[in-house]
């Protein structure tokens, strides 16, 4: 009977669950039973950071420092219990080897660099540049399952509904069980992200890193983990090992190598996962509460054996996380976006880098699917945060979407009158391709699209050679760079009409 | 027990012999011909005139117009003044009903077709013996947003009518008889296999065409690069009128967007008209709809086609009208 590993199976499965229910449902109307912020309003690393790089209090934050209590109560159990990234992570692991032990020398180096991590981290955010998205879990995770997981499979429910259907002509109870499927779990748009094939690879990474060792990516990577490991070192639940007999089962066993060679165990690195209390012969493992005066560990701890690092080490992070931030500052002045469009209101450049955490919400809830993961158009550290594709979907002109799903705030949530007027940028025609212009025939689809009340696109009409042409052209004034003429226009492979980042409202 | 045998070393990592891999090989590549039968099978194009079949239906009149307060009264008058609904809807018959829910739009704006005009015509089928009642739209604005903010999604699933998104791969490449710019346009099954069309446009300004009538409104049936359809629309729209064959057309011209059409917004540019025409001739319908906002029906394009086709009529002064009011 391994009841509390059952239970911790249960939790890990009922959380990601829960993570990829609440990502599914972070879509039009967002009517999910959760907000769609939640998941990272409970990630301490990134409401900490972002906070402190952009020197203001990011709504939320107490849900964050709840879980940080918590941790200094229970301990790590969130890696263990309810961290997704990790689930995925020890599912991976079946497929690997399930019992080996290194000496203290290796755990000590293997758990290490985390911690230099997060200084890093730390040491951006006060300087004012947020890395945190970088390796947090549960970004890395939130990419994965909403840009890559959902819409692959709902491209293939709706592919095997499509071939049944139309090919093997279904069109009696299937196509409305298909029809009934559509507007409330597929969604009615089969969704794309270009480049998302990376944002696959990166995540495949760090699962598959679990088969070189287990959970290498929680014990040596994760900044999240690094943030947890030093808030458990006061838990109160802590492991007590009746009368050791020094047989090293749970060693062995330990998925973090939290345990030491003289089977003491490292309370930072232990996520709580049970593994050790079920082999231990006569069950003298267990995690009891035990107030701190009393926590004298079994073992003396060796001076050297307390995780984290040198000084040497520390000075020299300082110094080099100081160095890789040169080239921001630098390149403040002259931030460039290049033809990104941003979504509509989003911060400037450099406060959006920051308060994006790349976790791809509005993307994932962005009605049309015109916003895309950028790769690299506006650098290196601009990657994955969102721009608007006209070509793919327009910036639908009252759906303020993606401004109420953001959990930092980098779009701010507007309301419906005031997305009406924000400027995401602005159209220009290019009468060399546009029919009317270039070839003299009737077109004007953008005019027709233009969702402004008094149409930002108009007409001049144009009656040499017997027939009246219409002829667009941009009222700049009104425009507000929605994208939905370069959508429509018919004009194909390059759009006669395409919105330019020029003239946004960015606050 | 072996407890540690999991599932990847029990299943995926079992050892497979060259022959039966060779066998998995060939099955796989055994089903390529299968499906490329079965594509070519249903890919079969028929060169006839593959439209909705010509029936002919006539009312009772020519052309009814009701004005009126509620716009459902005026449908059921209407309707009523055409010889009824039976006419055009048989027991057990599928019925579409076709409006305009182009735009992300309250009714206010008038961008799209009157709900209660949708829901008078669903309760009118569903008494006239209706198996189903569909209704549906390519809309230009996110399908959601324009179902529900137009206000007919709710009004039609409240009359029992059957409201879904149209995909846009469920659709038949139409064909002519005639040489036609649509020939191969692909259009939405649903709106050519049904026993009745009735086409519910709203009248409202268009900056290419100058007013979105019935014509107009059966571009919503249509998959494929629409905007391409601009090139020619009058020709075009014609044909494809021809194709789809609207049994009866009813134009709701209740609140009338007279400026910065099809989209609309500003509250100004609409005006109360309080009007409805109703006629089994699409043509006919559109060129009455015109005197109300005082267009010359010849600006039009695709009436100045079909007038050059004789499809339909335009004599708005020959025809047979009755007037109603509710």
């Amino acid at each position: 009977m391994k009841r509390l590993i059952a239970i911790r199976r249960i939790s890990q499965i009922f959380f990601l669950t829960l993570f990829i229910y609440i990502l599914w449902s972070t879509t039009y109307p967002l009517k999910g039973l959760l907000p769609p912020g939640t998941l990272f309003k409970i990630n301490p690393l990134i409401m900490i950071m972002t906070s402190i790089s952009e020197r203001v209090v990011v709504p939320g934050i107490m849900v964050s420092l709840v879980m940080l209590i918590l941790t200094l109560i229970f301990g790590r159990f969130f890696c263990g219990w309810i961290c997704p990234l990790g689930t995925t992570i020890d599912m991976t692991a079946a497929m690997g080897r399930k019992k080996y032990s290194e000496d203290d020398r290796v755990n000590r180096n293997v758990r290490k660099p985390k911690f230099l991590i997060l200084i890093i981290v730390a040491i951006a955010a006060i300087l004012g540049v947020q890395l945190a998205w970088f390796m947090d879990p549960m970004v890395i995770m939130a990419r994965f399952v909403s840009l890559n997981l959902i819409p692959t499979v709902t491209f293939l429910i709706n592919s095997g509904f499509m071939f049944l259907i139309k090919y093997l002509h279904l069109y009696g109870p299937v196509q409305d069980l298909y029809r009934a499927l559509k507007p409330t779990i597929l969604g009615i748009n089969v969704y794309y992200f270009s480049h998302s094939g990376i944002i696959f690879l990166v995540f495949v990474f760090v699962c598959l890193l679990t088969l070189a060792k287990r959970r290498l990516w929680c014990r040596s990577l994760c900044p999240l983990g690094a943030l947890y490991a030093v808030a458990s070192r006061l838990a109160f639940l802590r492991r007590r090992v009746a009368e050791c007999i020094q047989c090293g089962k749970c060693k062995s066993d330990c998925r973090m190598g939290a345990i030491k060679d003289d089977m003491s165990y490292v309370q930072g690195e232990c996520i709580l996962c049970m593994d050790c209390i079920y082999d231990c012969p006569g069950h003298a493992t267990s995690f009891r509460f035990i107030p701190l005066r009393q926590s004298k560990p079994p073992m003396a701890q060796a001076k050297d054996d307390r995780s984290g690092i040198s000084r040497r080490e520390f000075i020299f992070l300082a110094m080099s996380s100081i160095l890789l931030l040169g080239f921001r500052f630098k390149k403040n002045e002259t931030k460039v976006t290049g033809n990104v469009i941003r979504p509509p209101a989003a911060l400037r450049e450099e406060d959006f880098l920051n308060r994006c955490i790349r976790c791809g919400n509005c993307m994932k809830v962005c009605i049309t699917n015109g916003l895309q993961p950028v790769l690299f158009q506006t650098g290196l550290e601009g990657i994955w945060t969102p721009q608007l594709v006209p070509e793919i979907g327009y910036c639908e002109y009252q759906c303020t979407l993606c401004g109420n799903t953001c959990p930092t705030g980098a779009i701010p949530p507007l309301s419906i009158d005031k997305k009406r007027l924000v400027r995401l940028g602005l159209a220009e025609i290019d009468r060399s391709i546009c029919i009317p212009w270039a070839e003299g025939r009737q077109c004007i689809v953008c005019q027709e699209h233009c969702p402004v009340a008094q149409k930002a696109i108009k007409l001049e009409s144009d009656t040499t050679g017997g027939s009246n042409i219409l002829k667009p052209y941009i009222d700049e004034d009104l425009c507000i760079g929605c994208g939905i003429c370069q959508n429509k226009c018919p004009v194909r492979p390059v759009r006669a009409v395409r919105v330019y980042p020029r003239n946004s409202d960015r606050t | 027990m072996e407890k540690d045998k999991s599932f990847f070393e029990s299943v995926l990592q079992k050892r497979v012999s060259r022959k039966g891999f060779l066998k998995l090989c060939l099955a796989g590549l055994a089903l390529v011909p299968f499906l490329g039968y079965l594509s070519k099978q249903t890919n079969a194009a028929t060169q006839n005139f593959n439209g909705r079949q010509k029936k002919g239906l006539k009312g009772a009149y020519d052309l009814v117009i009701a004005k009126g307060e509620d716009p459902y009264a005026m449908v059921v008058k209407a309707i009523d003044l055409m010889g009824g609904i039976e006419k055009f809807v048989k027991k057990n018959s599928i019925v579409v009903i076709k409006p305009n829910i182009g735009w992300d739009r309250v009714p206010e704006q008038a961008g799209n077709t009157n709900p209660q005009v949708v829901a008078a015509l669903i309760d009118l089928s569903f008494k006239a013996g209706a198996k189903k009642v569909k209704v549906f739209d390519v809309t230009c604005n996110d399908a959601r947003r324009c179902y529900a903010n137009s206000g007919i999604e709710r009004a039609a699933r409240e009359k029992g009518a059957e409201v879904f998104f149209p995909d846009t791969w469920d659709v038949i490449d139409a064909h002519f008889n005639y040489d036609s710019p649509m020939e191969g346009w692909p259009v939405l099954r649903d709106a050519i296999e049904c026993d009745t069309f009735i086409n519910v446009p709203v009248l409202k300004h268009h900056g290419l065409t100058r007013l979105t009538l019935s014509m107009k409104n059966l571009m919503g049936i249509c998959g494929g690069n629409r905007g391409t359809m601009h090139r020619d629309i009058g020709r075009k729209l014609v044909d494809l009128t021809d194709f789809i064959n609207p049994d009866l057309t009813v134009i709701d011209a209740y609140r009338v967007l007279l400026r910065n059409g099809p989209t609309g917004g500003d509250l100004k540019d609409v005006e109360l008209k309080k009007t409805l025409v109703v006629a089994t001739d699409p043509t006919l319908a559109d060129t009455y709809a015109c005197s109300i906002v005082n267009v010359d029906p010849s600006s039009i394009p695709y009436i100045s086609v079909a007038r050059e086709r004789k499809f339909g009529s335009i004599d708005i002064e020959g025809a047979n009208k009755a007037y109603a009011e509710a």
